[in-house]
């Protein structure tokens, strides 16, 4: 009985392995559901998963996606590898914590590539944007619409996570190039948009003569609306953020606003790219640089007055809280691969 | 049944950990291998080891709103004192030292404050939790640093021919028996059942509220190793979870949020049911959206039917 186990096994590998349809299971972590952001996420990347059927490669997702800690999310990570899959996907919510966990998967042949935030497991790789490229195309953007010149103040996500951390650099090396660009205050609102909110009511009650605000992300529209209550929307600047209520009531207010787009496509992306891998290729030499030398970045797509009509219309039809997205798709993901 | 189960009410939870562990294997055929067992337990201990600290609170008739913020302390504490001394090995001792000293003294404030200043429990470890969440922002204000290779080899590894975690999980049980055969635990159960009788018989109430607290705060301390050592570095969020998982583990092993009823080996094992239903949950391949809101649902089962059988 077992050899003729044994033996429908070889059969089945020899069929396999002769390329006439390849399967892979990838497992897909999140570690935090707060915003709809991460929903769409997951969702492209299901999608993405499925459009390699068309290629003749059978992708096959399994999802955890709860509020979890850095902890809770290493028990994701076991469960993946416990169960045996070809490779994780995950957006971390720690850089450092998943080196260990990260080296066993690495044991078992497992591929694991973070997206969204960089990691410094030597074990993964990273398939994602800067997030400190990402902070410094908004902080330029504001720098240059405020003619070089003038007070602002920040409006930033949790104090202690890593992509704030790299956001946080981000503007202060832009500011730093600009010596009549004035950082009156640095505020955490969390990610909150009714925080964003409260936050930017007291920032515009202590300092009435502000001219400018960096805000991630969907705490801009927050942002936004409290500079609407204050009737300041002629008199100050703001960066925004890419959801689509959001991209309309900037069309239909006439804001002055500008949106480094992080698109919830990453996690396609990094599909696309580890499918790829998946299937043997190898990395071009020097793809790989960031923070810990394991990051493919790819583009951050930025939406300003000029191009706001196009992306407009891109959402047509898309709920509110759909969120202007790119994808690097399987053709351009193999340009990465010799 | 009655007489079985009075005063063994951890019994049932045991029964629903065998029922899991059943399911479990049915659906994961690979579980009992030794190495994915180690892994599960390795997920599992931190939540034991808060959970047993917690009892003892609770058991007082007090509340610990503040140990997933001492695990996230202690964490930071750790890490920084190792990173500090040059990440030797007696660096490392060092930080494992000052770790559990940190825990030991947020303990300590928490008993002062809510035993000698009579300040109400809950609403106090509520905002010491946000007093020591703040210190650990304070000493790292970002997660990373990561931690000697020794350390968290140490933890993945074993020693005695058994691996560490096992060994952690054998000196728990080992602590909380002899904490049991102590007329502290009988002292303990007389305050949370009845303060005011317990006072008037001469029980040094205030002091053994502390101690409740100072082991809760030395569990939530060895706890936080533990997490280092399955991290590998500092992360001054970590464990936030932890404050709700541990009330609902000691709840769920049979400990009445009352006091003077129940014991740590109920916690242990209701700590593991909950790890468990997060397992079998997995292993079910149930969708992704629909995974937090059966948890939830089996976790109040097993509550509901505790609190049921317990009535009867």
């Amino acid at each position: 009985m077992k050899a003729a186990v044994l033996a429908a096994g070889l059969a089945l590998a020899a069929v396999t392995g002769a390329g006439a349809q390849e399967t892979f299971t990838i497992g897909l972590s999140n570690g935090w559901v707060g915003s709809e952001w991460r929903t769409q996420m997951i969702e492209e990347a299901q999608a993405a998963a499925a459009a390699w059927a068309e290629r003749g490669v059978t992708v096959n997702v399994v999802v955890q996606s709860a509020n979890v800690d850095v902890q809770g999310q290493i028990g994701h990570v076991r469960n993946y590898i416990n169960q045996g899959v070809d490779a994780i996907i995950i957006n971390p919510n720690s850089p450092t914590a998943f080196d260990p966990i990260f080296a066993q998967a690495a044991a078992k042949g497992i591929l694991v590539v973070s997206t969204d935030a960089e990691v410094s497991s030597k074990d993964a790789i990273y398939v994602g944007i800067d997030q400190k490229g990402w902070a410094m195309q908004s902080a330029e953007w504001l720098a240059k619409t405020l003619d070089g010149k003038g007070s602002v103040v920040t409006i930033n996500g949790v104090a202690g996570h890593p992509a704030n951390q790299m956001r946080v650099e981000g503007y202060q090396e832009v500011f730093k190039g600009y010596p009549d660009i004035k950082i009156l205050n640095e505020a955490n609102a969390n990610w909150d948009q009714a925080q964003g909110q409260q936050t930017t009511q007291t920032l515009l009650a202590t300092y009435p003569d502000v001219n400018g605000i960096w805000v991630q992300d969907g705490m801009a529209a927050g942002a936004w609306r409290a500079i609407m209550a204050a009737d300041k929307t002629k008199s100050i600047v703001a960066t925004g953020e890419i959801r689509k209520d959001f991209l309309d009531l900037w069309s239909k207010e006439g804001l002055t606003s500008g949106a480094s787009v992080n698109p919830p496509g990453v996690m396609a992306s990094a599909l696309n790219v580890a499918v790829h891998k998946l299937m043997g290729k190898t990395f071009k030499d020097g793809v790989f640089g960031g923070v810990y030398g394991n990051a493919i970045y790819i583009p951050i797509p930025f939406v300003s007055n000029e191009n706001l009509e196009e992306n407009l219309k891109a959402a047509e039809g898309k709920p509110g809280y759909w969120s202007v997205t790119a994808e690097v798709s399987p053709d351009e993901a193999a340009a990465f691969f010799q | 049944m009655q007489a079985l189960l009075d005063g063994r009410l951890w019994l049932i939870t045991l029964g629903a950990l065998l029922v899991l562990v059943g399911v479990n294997t049915a659906l994961q055929p690979n579980f009992l291998d030794p190495s994915v067992l180690q892994s599960n337990l390795t997920t599992f201990l931190p939540l034991v080891l808060v959970a047993v600290g917690q009892t003892y609170v609770v058991l007082g008739g007090d509340i610990d709103l503040s140990v997933g913020a001492i695990v996230a302390l202690v964490n930071v504490t750790t890490v920084s004192v190792i990173a500090a001394l040059g990440g030797t090995n007696e660096a490392v001792l060092a930080g494992l030292a000052a770790g559990i000293g940190v825990g030991l003294a947020c303990g300590l404030v928490n008993g002062l404050v809510v035993a000698v200043l009579r300040f109400q429990p809950i609403v106090t470890t509520f905002a010491t939790g946000i007093v020591f969440s703040g210190l650990a922002l304070r000493i790292l204000p970002d997660a990373g640093l990561p931690v000697p290779e020794v350390f968290w080899r140490g933890y993945a590894g074993g020693a005695f021919g058994l691996p560490t975690v096992v060994i952690v999980l054998a000196a728990v049980v080992a602590v909380t028996a002899v904490v049991a055969r102590r007329p502290f635990a009988i002292r303990l159960k007389a305050v949370g059942g009845q303060r005011a009788a317990a006072f008037q018989t001469g029980l040094a109430v205030g002091r053994l509220r502390v101690g409740a607290y100072l082991l809760s705060g030395l569990f939530a301390a060895l706890a936080s190793l533990c997490l280092t050592g399955e991290t590998a570095s500092g992360d001054p969020l970590m464990g936030q979870t932890l404050a709700l998982s541990s009330i609902s583990a000691v709840v769920l092993g049979g400990t009445a949020l009352a006091g003077g009823v129940g014991g740590p080996l109920g916690s242990l094992l209701g700590a593991l049911v909950l790890g468990m239903i997060g397992n079998v949950i997995f292993f079910a391949g149930l969708p992704f959206e629909y995974q937090t809101l059966v948890q939830g649902l089996i976790v109040l089962a097993a509550l509901a039917g505790g609190v049921l059988v317990a009535r009867r």
